[in-house]
């Protein structure tokens, strides 16, 4: 059972290593924290576009707060 | 989820982790990006994704190399197994790799309806208006449509926008009138409908649009067609099998249209819904709408396809019926465009579906399963119920050991079931060749045709369907029979019409001993025993010179049981002999017994099939030439026996001894005449048509049909030599004729040859008498006076003698000339047999001369 489970676990980091390479060759500039949650949310069904959408929007968003000053007085 | 999507803000935006509102804010925003319907399109074929994705690589790096490690990577992912999605991780990844380049290129997917809205755009509650889109908003200088629409909007006849006229459209697809298109009933016979564009004052509807919807349109009239042929048939009773799967087919195919539809309907509903109000029809809108009048067109092409021949289909349907609609349909599956073939294909395999399952049944048990008569196998209904209708305990061979003439009952009852036999075999079904498909072949239909008929034959009228029952569940074993595997289809056709032929010809040669009774045949009504038919004429010939109607049936049987227990008749089967039976025909006034004589040979059910009445008919009037061949041959013996004997001994008046020369040389004649008419009767016709029918029989192909035609082609080459027939219409029967005055004249001639006799013994007494007076010895009661020496009365008698010889040499001659120029070889060959010498030529030479 647990050689399964580790077996699992290997593969599932594998995956995520091409898909890491992937990523850099595609210069999409995800880390492979985020990539491995990205992947985590599209298996569990959510539509890539709309998640891409998502990624590029938070992105411009940490753009925008880091662009200018604190705001809220700290 | 949201767990997860927050991670994914804390990581991006580190300024959230200690902003708790903020990432609030951030996640809720991202939620409602999420359930926003961005992409919708999902694109499933990875390989068109990675080819697109290679695209922008190559374009970025034209070596290659990042290409090349792009697909090695790629070939890795596939093979990995964790992930379930891995086309959509791609794709979002792909996405993602867009965006920082802003490139504009939108994966130009296919036709689509909706193409997917670039991943750059910013959905429009968007705060951050950024970078996005495509370059908007062209420059301001109003085109030349533009100005136009303008002007027509001035004028106050603007075009009708194009959502409305879609969805009227789409209207017209499912048959339904739309507000400003609508069907309308024409004045064509053949209640064709015509489209007719509402005429509304506020609106135009341009000529090319109209066009555009006149082609749209086209898929909604055969809709309707299509649509009405099933309901039609749906509420109808007695609707063919092959007719109602072609309308189950029809249905299915009408449902995936309709699933079509509704997908049209949906994108044209999503598109539209948000759009404003008529007028301000924006080409912005235009350009998104996923639904226009062309793409539509583009959509719709393929069905238009597929309704065309559907509704083809339907109008043939009308008038074709059963296996001719099939038939139909398999004409269009010849067809060049793999389109239309595969179509037809399917629709075939559908529509042959209960076909195969009637074949099916016919094929391997020999039962018509067919309720609305669509096989090409039709039964006729009035002998439908007879299979059923023969008592199954006839008799046969069961009671045997009676062994007596009389076993079989009234005459009445055997003739109307021999009359059956026959009939059930030829016309209980009947093949219809229009009905039959046109894959099947008719060389097979015709097996199959045989085939069925052998098993419905050996089950019902052979009683046998325990051995047909076994068959079919052997059969059923083998696999299916379907429109798609014609070969499969040709093999078991030909290994069913095998087995069922060889079955049949076990049952009648071995259950039903055809064998058997073609030989009793054989031997008794074509005199093949000879010792039997001797013993027979001895036993019979002094009460057939009676007038017919002094003959009785029951001595006459008697004769017959007689005439078989002293000759080697004996020794055939009980079952053979019963059926034997001697009768009289029908006589008029003044015939005698050797007139009205016959024998006869009972038949029954299933041997009647081949031995049929007709057959009977035949057999008997074989007989009864052969007969009188027989006894002519028999009287001339016993006369030259006497004569020959006579002369020698008592018949001693000297004056008369040239004559008694004379006489034995026109019996001579006659004798030889008639040996040559019985040998060639016997050997040259008979024993060869035998040994042609036993070869067929053994070598066993064939089914009932065949060996019902080699039985009447060895009937028919029988009658046709014995009797002399000769092929001129109308003189059938000239030679046969002169063949019977000949026997006619035979027998005067041995008539007058007994008188001649008569008187020559009573004047051989006279004499001897009158030499034992002059003696003086006394020998009896003197004779008196009028019994005299009369040289008139023999005077008379010789005439009549010679009269007749020399009709018949004459008529032997005309024989003879009319047999050497007979178109038959072997009546030839009798003419040559008869003259062998050339008697009958020289003979007609010195006449000439």
């Amino acid at each position: 059972m647990s050689s399964r489970e580790s077996d699992r676990i290997t593969a599932a980091q594998q995956t995520l290593d091409v898909l890491y390479d992937i990523s850099q060759l595609l210069n999409t500039g995800l880390d492979k924290e985020t990539l491995a949650t990205c992947v985590g949310m599209i298996e569990s069904g959510v539509n890539p576009e709309a998640l891409a959408a998502v990624i590029q929007e938070l992105r411009r968003e940490s753009q925008a707060l880091s662009g200018r000053p604190t705001t809220n007085g700290r | 989820m949201s767990s997860s999507l927050e991670s994914l803000v804390t990581s991006l935006v580190p300024q959230s982790r200690q902003d708790a509102t903020l990432r609030k804010e951030l996640v809720s925003h991202c939620q409602e990006i999420l359930s926003s319907h961005i992409g919708q399109s999902t694109d499933n074929d990875i390989g068109h994704l990675a080819d697109i994705a290679k695209r922008t690589l190559l374009q970025s790096a034209p070596d290659g190399t990042t290409a090349l490690r792009f697909t090695n990577l790629l070939s890795r992912l596939l093979d990995q197994p964790i992930l379930s999605r891995k086309h959509a991780s791609l794709q979002f990844l792909h996405a993602l790799s867009l965006s920082p380049r802003m490139s504009s290129i939108s994966p130009a997917f296919l036709p689509s309806l909706a193409p997917p809205p670039p991943p750059s755009r910013p959905p429009t509650t968007t705060p951050t208006p950024v970078d996005s889109g495509p370059p908007a908003k062209l420059p301001r200088g109003k085109s030349k449509a533009e100005l136009l629409r303008e002007y027509r909007n001035k004028i106050g006849r603007p075009h009708l926008p194009e959502h409305l006229i879609l969805r009227d459209t789409l209207y017209l697809l499912q048959g339904i009138s739309g507000k400003y298109v609508h069907f309308s009933a024409s004045r064509d016979p053949n209640g064709n409908n015509e489209l007719v564009f509402t005429d509304d004052p506020t609106y135009v509807i341009s000529r090319p649009t109209k066009a555009l919807v006149h082609r749209l349109a086209e898929v909604g009239h055969l809709y309707i067609r299509v649509d009405a042929f099933v309901r039609e048939r749906e509420g109808k009773t007695g609707v063919g099998m092959i007719e109602q799967s072609l309308c189950h087919h029809l249905q299915t195919q009408l449902t995936e249209y309709y699933r079509l539809i509704a997908v049209l309907e949906s994108q044209m509903a999503s598109h539209t819904s948000g759009d404003d109000p008529p007028g301000q029809s924006s080409t912005e809108v235009r350009e998104e709408t996923g639904l226009t009048l062309k793409r539509l067109d583009v959509w719709i092409e393929d069905w238009k396809l597929r309704m065309r021949m559907m509704s083809v289909c339907v109008e043939g349907a009308k008038g074709a019926h059963g296996g001719a609609l099939v038939n139909l349909i398999h004409g269009y599956a010849d067809n060049g465009d793999p389109f239309i073939r595969k179509f037809t294909d399917q629709l075939l395999e559908e529509v042959s579906k209960p076909f195969f399952a009637a074949l099916h049944k016919w094929l391997f048990s020999g039962e018509l399963v067919d309720p609305f008569s669509e096989f090409f196998v039709a039964v006729d209904p009035e002998l439908a119920h007879l299979q059923y209708g023969q008592p199954a305990n006839d008799g046969i061979g069961a009671s045997g050991g009676d062994g007596g003439f009389g076993g079989f009952g009234d005459n009445e009852d055997m003739s109307v079931e021999r009359e059956a036999g026959l009939r059930l075999w030829e016309s209980k079904y009947r093949f219809q060749k229009d009905m039959l498909p046109a894959f099947v072949g008719e060389v097979f239909g015709r097996k199959i045709f045989s085939t069925g008929k052998s098993l419905n034959f050996i089950r019902y009228t052979c009683h046998d369907s325990d051995w047909v029952a076994t068959q079919e569940k052997l059969s059923n074993s083998s696999g299916t029979l379907r429109y798609t595997d014609i070969a499969g289809l040709e093999r078991s056709i030909d290994t069913a019409y095998q087995i069922a032929s060889q079955r049949l010809f076990e049952v009648f040669f071995e259950k039903y001993r055809l064998l058997d009774h073609l030989q009793a045949l054989n031997h008794y009504l074509l005199l093949g025993y000879g010792d039997f038919i001797d013993q027979l004429m001895e036993a019979l010939s002094s009460s057939l010179s009676k007038p017919a109607n002094t003959l009785y049936r029951h001595n006459l049987t008697a004769t017959l049981e007689s005439a078989i227990r002293s000759s080697n008749a004996q020794n055939d089967s009980p079952d053979v002999l019963r059926r034997l039976d001697a009768r009289m025909l029908e006589y008029s006034h003044g015939e005698i017994g050797w007139d009205v004589f016959t024998l006869e040979y009972k038949v029954d059910s299933p041997i009647d099939t081949v031995i049929d009445s007709e057959a009977m008919v035949k057999y008997l009037k074989l007989f009864n030439h052969m007969w009188k061949i027989k006894r002519i041959e028999g009287t001339l013996t016993k006369g030259w026996m006497r004569l020959a004997g006579g002369s020698r001994t008592f018949l001693q008046v000297p004056e008369l001894d040239f004559d008694w020369h004379q006489i034995r040389i026109v019996m001579a004649e006659m004798i030889h005449f008639i040996r040559q008419m019985g040998a060639y009767c016997q050997l040259e016709v008979i024993e060869c048509s035998w040994k042609i029918l036993l070869e067929f029989i053994q070598k066993r192909e064939g089914d009932l049909d065949a060996l019902i035609e080699a039985h009447g082609a060895y009937l028919d080459r029988m009658v046709k030599k014995v009797l002399l027939l000769s092929p001129k219409a109308g003189r059938e029967e000239n030679l046969l004729n002169q063949v019977r005055d000949v026997f006619a004249i035979i027998l005067q001639f041995r008539e007058a040859t007994d008188d001649f006799y008569n008187y020559c013994l009573s004047e051989a007494a006279r004499r001897d008498s009158e030499h034992d007076a002059a003696r003086g010895v006394f020998t009896g009661i003197p004779a008196s006076g009028s019994n005299r020496h009369d040289p008139e009365a023999v005077h008379d008698i010789l005439t009549r003698v010679r009269e007749y010889g020399t009709s018949f040499s004459e008529r032997v001659q005309a024989i003879v000339q009319a047999l050497s120029t007979h178109t038959d070889l072997d009546c030839r060959f009798l003419a040559i047999r008869l003259s062998f010498s050339d008697f009958y030529k020289t003979r007609k030479e010195p006449q000439k001369s």
